[in-house]
């Protein structure tokens, strides 16, 4: 595999986000009112010790998570405007496209979300170095997991509206299932169980960690980091599958 | 004295008429210069259908070191389905090709890394610029950073793109974004240049510097292929044209030759000052490849074949008998008539009776 082609794909995605700047702009003015709207009012009501703190980095998480699935969107964006086929015949290999599109996607989620961490850590007042320095590793490789799952489904799906319809359900079972919001020993038992296998729970967890926020946590910081490796594997292989075997010879509607 | 003047003029005007035909010649397949030319594309019996609909129909063909190949066909001949298998954004449904000896099924990697394609519609990310798209590109085709920014420059002022070079793509106009498309070839400068109808949507000086620029990418050693469904940008451009119809190859030769293929195909007409002597025709019928004469007073009307060698023949009988010529006028087959001759349409009628069908 070549790396440098690998980074040149990568670098496209991260300067094309660049571009979308009033999309950025509308992410971290949610951002903010999550936190300070939400999760202000929500803390004065929910019982959970401390339930600011554990909201607020769970905010950040899905900084991390929203923006590594917009990758997705590009694609079928490209898709669109006939991009794909331009793609498709630059001298890369599928597997170096994949993997420099999921780094890309990933690293640019990262790069956004960045400020974030450092923010909440900030108001959060709280820091293990060790923890914190594993837990940006981990949702550096949690973020290009989920553009590399967002790169499968677009390729899979090959449709606008259903892709949107489907990440909007995704995102429904994803973010509502998870830890990112609300602990485990808040859930019914069933949903706990769920949750307790969502990739969002381990990465958020393993922020927690890095926060030094230590009620509510899932597992330890390395069952998240393997969880979470897992997940990158996994989903890198599919997006270089899918890439390689529907994207080829249009159907895009 | 008249005559005797007019006769190297004439001699000359017949010379320079039929001098592309010559060029084409020594570029010819059939040609010896050719032979010595190695075969860098070798398609054998390609084949693509996209649920049921066969787009290309088992075609086979060559394509020599350093020539314009053109693809000359209406839209949905298939020839962007034949381009789209060649730089293996598409896999055939059987058959193959080899470029360079590469296997596009098996080999596809190294094929990417010789050819480079400009698509029939412009390939632009919505948000980038032309800027930004055109130095990626030079660098994924492994050139430095600072050496493809200098190529784009140089590329963008060419084509005259250098204003617009920090637009985004939606803010182009149709020509723009054809031009950037165009450019992607003219920076990359791949071993074999892939140009789908290039200069569709491009004003006629436009035309003329990519025109220009494709034959500079020749003569600096790439091989060219050109898609086009403009007649007189596959004669103007093109060593050898590929006929495609209905997926299918309907002709392949020299412009020259495929227009010779058409019986009677040349047309000579001679105005005289006095009226023709009707006594003339028979003589100038007795020329080997004349066709038909029609007298038309004034005017002698002369349907012929092999009119580089034929033409002279005529006008210098003409000459010698004392008729005094005031205008001589050559005119050929367009490879419309060409179209016409293997296909019974018109390359208009075929992609309207394409469009019906579907």
């Amino acid at each position: 595999m070549n790396v440098k082609k690998v980074w040149l794909v990568a670098e496209r995605d991260i300067f094309n986000f660049l571009e979308y700047r009033f999309l950025l702009l509308i992410r971290w003015i949610w951002f903010i009112f999550q936190i300070f709207l939400f999760g202000l009012v929500s803390s004065r009501f929910v019982v959970i010790e401390n339930y600011f703190n554990y909201y607020a980095s769970g905010m950040v998480t899905l900084m991390f998570y929203i923006t590594a699935l917009y990758i997705g969107y590009d694609l079928i964006e490209e898709a669109e405007h006939g991009v794909i086929d331009y793609l498709l015949s630059l001298p890369f290999s599928r597997r170096e496209f994949v993997i420099g599109r999921s780094i890309g996607g990933g690293l640019r989620a990262s790069f956004f979300a960045l400020p974030s961490v450092l923010f909440v850590s900030w108001l959060i007042g709280g820091l293990n170095p060790f923890y914190f320095a594993l837990a940006i590793f981990s949702l550096l490789l949690f973020s290009f997991s989920l553009s590399g799952f967002s790169i499968s489904l677009a390729a899979a799906i090959k449709s606008h509206d259903k892709f949107d319809i489907l990440m909007g359900v995704i995102d429904a079972f994803m973010v509502r299932l998870s830890t990112a919001m609300y602990p485990v020993e808040a859930m019914p038992r069933f949903y706990a169980l769920i949750s307790s296998l969502n990739p969002l729970s381990f990465a958020s967890d393993v922020l927690r960690w890095g926060f030094n926020f230590k009620k509510y946590l899932l597992a330890s910081p390395a069952t998240d980091l393997t969880v979470i490796l897992i997940f990158f594997l996994t989903f890198n292989a599919f997006g270089s599958y899918f890439y390689e075997r529907r994207l080829e010879g249009g159907g895009w509607t | 004295m008249f005559t005797q003047s007019l006769k190297p003029v004439l001699l000359s005007f017949f010379t320079g008429v039929f001098n592309h035909r010559s060029i084409g010649k020594t570029m010819s397949s059939g040609s010896v210069k050719v032979s010595k030319l190695s075969i860098v594309v070798e398609a054998l019996n390609l084949t693509k259908s996209f649920d049921g609909f066969l787009a290309v129909d088992k075609i086979s063909f060559k394509i020599y070191e350093r020539e314009i190949f053109g693809l000359l066909g209406p839209n949905g001949a298939g020839k962007t389905t034949t381009l789209l298998m060649l730089t293996t954004v598409i896999k055939p449904t059987s058959g193959s090709a080899k470029i360079y000896g590469y296997d596009i099924r098996n080999k596809p990697g190294k094929v990417r890394e010789i050819v480079g394609i400009a698509f029939q519609d412009p390939k632009l990310y919505w948000v980038q610029t032309p800027w930004n798209i055109l130095v990626w590109h030079g660098m994924v085709c492994g050139l430095s950073r600072s050496s493809a920014r200098q190529r784009v420059e140089d590329v963008l002022k060419l084509l005259d793109m250098w204003d617009a070079r920090r637009k985004r793509a939606h803010e182009l106009s149709g020509g723009m974004k054809k031009r950037v498309e165009v450019a992607k070839l003219l920076i990359q400068r791949p071993r074999i240049a892939i140009f789908d109808e290039p200069t569709s949507q491009i004003d006629v000086s436009g035309k003329h510097v990519i025109w220009e620029a494709i034959r500079t990418m020749r003569d600096e050693g790439s091989t060219v292929i050109l898609a086009t469904n403009d007649l007189s940008e596959a004669d103007r451009l093109s060593d050898r044209v590929c006929i495609m119809h209905r997926g299918r190859i309907v002709a392949l030769d020299t412009p020259w030759r495929l227009k010779d293929s058409i019986v009677g195909g040349d047309i000579l007409e001679v105005e005289v000052l006095d009226e023709a002597p009707g006594k003339m025709i028979p003589e100038i019928k007795s020329i080997e490849n004349v066709v038909e004469v029609v007298d038309l007073k004034r005017k002698l009307k002369v349907y012929l074949n092999k009119g580089e060698e034929t033409a002279p023949k005529i006008v210098n009988l003409l000459l010698t008998k004392g008729v005094k010529v005031s205008s001589i006028k050559m005119s050929e087959p367009s490879l419309d008539e060409v179209f016409i001759r293997y296909t019974g349409l018109s390359i208009k009628d075929a992609e309207m009776k394409l469009r019906d069908e579907r």
